[in-house]
């Protein structure tokens, strides 16, 4: 059987705010140094499929630099491997041009699908953190003859206004598919992963889907009126990095003695482009409590509860506190962070205090940024001394010349 | 001009002991992701050169297996690349390097094929970082047949190294190699040598029919000294010959200060490895590291103090590790303390041991040249049995199980070594780790289910 893995990358992520300001959410930098795409990469080469295409759109160029030929994923083969597809133009009138969805992204990548001469194709998501093998779910589809299966997990009935729930008959197939309803009694969610007949998949979206734009939206619940559509249990963790406070949550989950995601499992390694940086540095003062580093770290001061990417730097009297810090980013003496997400080589100046003060929810983003969380974009430079309230978001490049001399109150946005 | 560079990398090291017991000592791990080679071969490349042979005798699976085809030095190359060169039979020939000037003898195939101009010969052994653009263009404006790289070493460590003096102009006059007295100068050549490949082929050809074991330092340079031209580059700047446990183990543990004199974090300097794929450094709620280089995939639950961690080393709750070097993937078992000891990759260190224990400081007794500055060495796979109390300068063999360990007390005492077949115990142990019911001291406390074995290895 010959499987074509489709990775859906080119979202924009809006709900990780400064973060996705210029790269899209599957390359979000995850546990140190990790991208969230790595996981999905990994599932695919651990479950043995080496024939993988990755869709993007939005701001590419940060998940192309870390793609590459494939090299992490023992991916850069003659046969098959990894190719990253991107929108394209064409003189037909209804392919090419940008895409407007995943039903969209997948219709105008059918060539692919094609050439490939695959039989099945498995469309997955490059922004969800999990560790899976897709092998049982293709025996499984296979075994039923399914036309589309869906992977699924159970919820809890609280989390179900956030998912399509599915409801199966004892064979496993979909008899009612809900988009985010506020109730209801099923109690398996989409997790928007799908193994496909590629004659099924090319014939909706050319046929009677030729409109549809959203795969789970759309597409879906067209199929399980039309077609044979499975819903294949997934047991494990499982998490879609969507929001701030689900990525925040995700990355602290890492730090409990025996995690829900283990990364430290040799037989399913997670890969990644490591960068060729020396061992970790532990200075005569520091204080390393329930934290995560990365190569090429420098601890010279505090942290307490934090993922610490490949290259910071924590000066000695600085204090590093339930936050996630980012490749290169600089945390100067005296400097405390607290409870924040810093993204990459931000500048933290002498005596500041990032995320401090009252919960008071972000002004622009109150449903995103209510938890307390200050989040800082790549290569802002934090003047010494300023003060940074909680539910702050400070945008990529600010320079000193940006903040307000008596400080940044909780909830602003700069 | 086309340079190409031929990596010395077939010495055994026999002073670091257990560490180069099963590896060549370029492929013994350092300073927790490194291995020494990986000094050398960044060295190449970020000098631009691509075009590099290792060349390999002892042990070198380890090597051969961390090189690969070179990837993590660009030197995975279509043109030019990396080239392990071993030891090849040929008709007339018996095939073993005998000696540095012998192995590129015998690759002198090589040196034609690549129709390269001048060849960089490096050793494989050091832990240093140089450009050597400006030792290949000093050697052009020269005019110089060879040049060698020299620096000034302490008095006191002349014999250690060849010495030689020049005039003014760089030219080398004299040329002696581990001189016994101290009236010769301090200025020693590192093992870094530039020749021009012609004159290297001619001079070889010929000292070769009188020295088959033909070595650079002995021979080759001091009969070219009178011939060719040969000049000194001076080099100042970092260069450690980690060729003892004690350096070994001072050199790695100097990285853990902040001002380290070896800085491995210069973004214009990158010493490349492989890289293993593992998870970030996880330091748990009761987890303490201080002043120590750790990598990543080590899980610490315990204290670290003044330590070097390779990949994935893991510390459990109420351990201690102090002043010591742990290689990848070595379990530390509850409440277990090691106190200034090297121990290698894969090493079992059962909950309670006492690593490097005790104020008796007796340098080992088989091997008091190897180990006398009070530090314990372990081997590759070796499974040291709960609760355990292991001296200092205790050397453990690789891939001892745990019941050679079954010693009165469940003490090993200081200066002991343990094989794969019997704890040698050191003759005369000292009456604090001694019991009055124990036999007399001169006889060394046999071990009961191995006794017959232990004698054999004393005879």
């Amino acid at each position: 059987m010959n499987v074509l893995a489709m990775i859906l990358a080119g979202g924009a992520g809006p709900g990780l705010l400064v973060l996705t300001a210029q790269r899209p959410d599957a390359a979000v930098p995850f546990g140190g140094k990790y991208r969230a795409i790595d996981f999905t990469l990994s599932n695919c080469v651990n479950s043995g499929l080496f024939n993988v295409a990755v869709l993007t759109q939005y701001m590419p160029r940060s998940l192309n630099e870390h793609i590459r030929a494939g090299k992490p994923w023992d991916l850069d083969r003659s046969q098959g491997g990894v190719r990253l597809l991107h929108p394209y133009q064409s003189h037909a009138e209804d392919r090419g041009g940008w895409q407007e969805g995943s039903s969209d992204a997948v219709r105008f990548n059918l060539d692919v699908v094609r050439e490939s001469r695959c039989d099945q194709v498995l469309i997955l998501a490059g922004n969800q953190i999990y560790k899976m093998n897709y092998q049982p779910m293709l025996e499984f589809h296979r075994l039923r003859r399914a036309d589309i299966t869906v992977g699924a997990l159970a919820v809890p009935p609280y989390q179900s206004h956030r998912f399509g729930m599915l409801t199966v008959d004892p064979d496993g197939r979909i008899t009612r598919f809900e988009e985010k309803p506020r109730r209801t009694r099923a109690t398996l969610a989409s997790m928007g992963i799908y193994v496909f007949e590629a004659s099924v998949l090319t014939d909706i979206l050319l046929g009677p889907g030729r409109n549809h734009r959203h795969l789970g939206a759309e597409t879906l619940p067209w199929a399980v009126r039309h077609k044979r559509v499975y819903a294949y249990e997934f047991e494990g963790y499982w998490t879609n990095i969507g929001t701030i406070t689900a990525y925040y949550e995700a990355n602290m989950g890492l730090l409990a003695d025996i995690p829900a995601l283990e990364l430290a499992d040799p037989r399913w390694v997670i890969h990644t482009p490591s960068r060729q940086l020396p061992p970790v540095l532990l200075g005569p003062e520091a204080v390393t409590t329930s934290s995560l580093y990365c190569d090429g770290a420098r601890i010279e001061g505090t942290v307490v509860r934090s993922v610490i990417g490949p290259g910071v730097y924590v000066a000695a009297g600085a204090e590093v506190r339930d936050s996630i810090i980012m490749d290169d980013t600089v945390i100067a003496a005296g400097a405390v962070v607290d409870r924040a997400i810093l993204d990459k080589e931000v500048q933290v100046g002498e005596g500041a205090h990032v995320g401090t003060g009252d919960n008071i929810p972000n002004s622009t983003a109150p449903a995103l940024l209510n938890t307390g969380i200050t989040v800082v974009g790549k290569r802002a430079v934090i003047p010494a001394e300023m003060v940074i309230g909680r539910n702050v978001v400070i945008r990529p490049r600010a320079t000193p010349a940006d903040f307000p001399v008596d400080g940044v109150p909780g909830g602003a946005t700069i | 001009m086309r340079v190409v560079a031929m990596i010395m990398a077939g010495g055994e090291g026999s002073r670091l002991t257990v560490l180069s017991e099963h590896r060549a000592k370029p492929s013994v791990p350092f300073a927790g992701k490194y291995r020494i080679i990986d000094f050398t071969l960044s060295n190449c490349v970020n000098s631009r050169i691509y075009d590099v042979a290792i060349l390999t005798q002892y042990r070198p699976h380890s090597l051969n297996e961390h090189i690969g085809i070179g990837r993590p030095w660009d030197l995975d190359r279509r043109t030019g690349g990396v080239r392990l060169l071993q030891p090849y039979q040929a008709r007339g020939s018996q095939g073993w390097y005998r000696g540095t000037a012998d192995a590129v003898y015998q690759n002198i195939d090589y040196l034609l094929n690549r129709d390269a101009d001048l060849v960089l010969i490096l050793s494989g052994d050091h832990i240093y970082k140089m450009d050597y653009r400006p030792m290949i263009a000093y050697h052009e404006e020269k005019g110089a047949d060879l040049t060698v790289a020299v620096m000034n070493v302490p008095l006191e460590e002349t014999d250690r190294f060849g010495i030689m003096t020049v005039n003014k102009a760089g030219r080398v006059l004299e040329f002696h190699e581990k001189p016994k007295t101290r009236d010769k100068g301090t200025l020693a050549s590192m093992g870094i040598y530039v020749f021009n490949v012609s004159k290297l082929i001619e001079r070889l050809t010929e000292l070769h029919k009188m020295e088959p074991d033909l070595d650079f330092g002995k021979h080759v340079i001091p009969a070219m000294i009178h011939e060719d031209k040969v000049y000194a580059y001076p080099f100042e700047g970092y260069w450690v010959d980690v060729g003892t446990v004690d350096a070994y183990w001072r050199t790695s543990l100097e990285l853990c200060d902040p001002n380290s004199p070896l800085n491995l974090w210069d973004p214009n300097w990158v010493i490349r490895t492989l890289s293993q794929e593992r998870p970030p450094v996880k330091c748990s709620a009761q987890g303490k590291v201080v002043r120590s280089l750790v990598s990543n995939g080590c899980i610490i639950h315990g204290y670290v103090e003044h330590s070097v961690l390779s990949p994935g080393v893991y510390v459990s709750p109420g351990a201690i590790v102090r002043e010591a070097v742990i290689m990848n993937d070595t379990w530390i078992g509850p409440g277990a303390i090691v106190d200034k000891a090297v121990v290698d990759k894969q090493v079992l260190i059962g909950a309670g041991v006492r690593l490097g224990w005790g104020d008796d400081w007796r340098p080992n007794a088989e091997r008091p040249d190897w180990l006398d500055t009070g530090i314990t060495v372990v081997g590759k796979g070796a499974h040291i049995p709960p609760n355990l109390r292991i001296g200092r300068n205790v050397l453990i063999y690789p891939d001892v199980e745990e019941d050679v360990f079954t010693v009165p007390d469940g003490i090993i005492p200081s200066g002991a070594t343990v094989t794969p077949q019997a704890a040698l115990l050191p003759p005369a142990a000292p009456a604090v780790v001694m019991t009055a019911s124990d036999p007399a001291a001169e006889t060394p406390p046999a071990v009961p289910t191995t006794a017959s074995s232990a004698q054999e290895v004393n005879a």
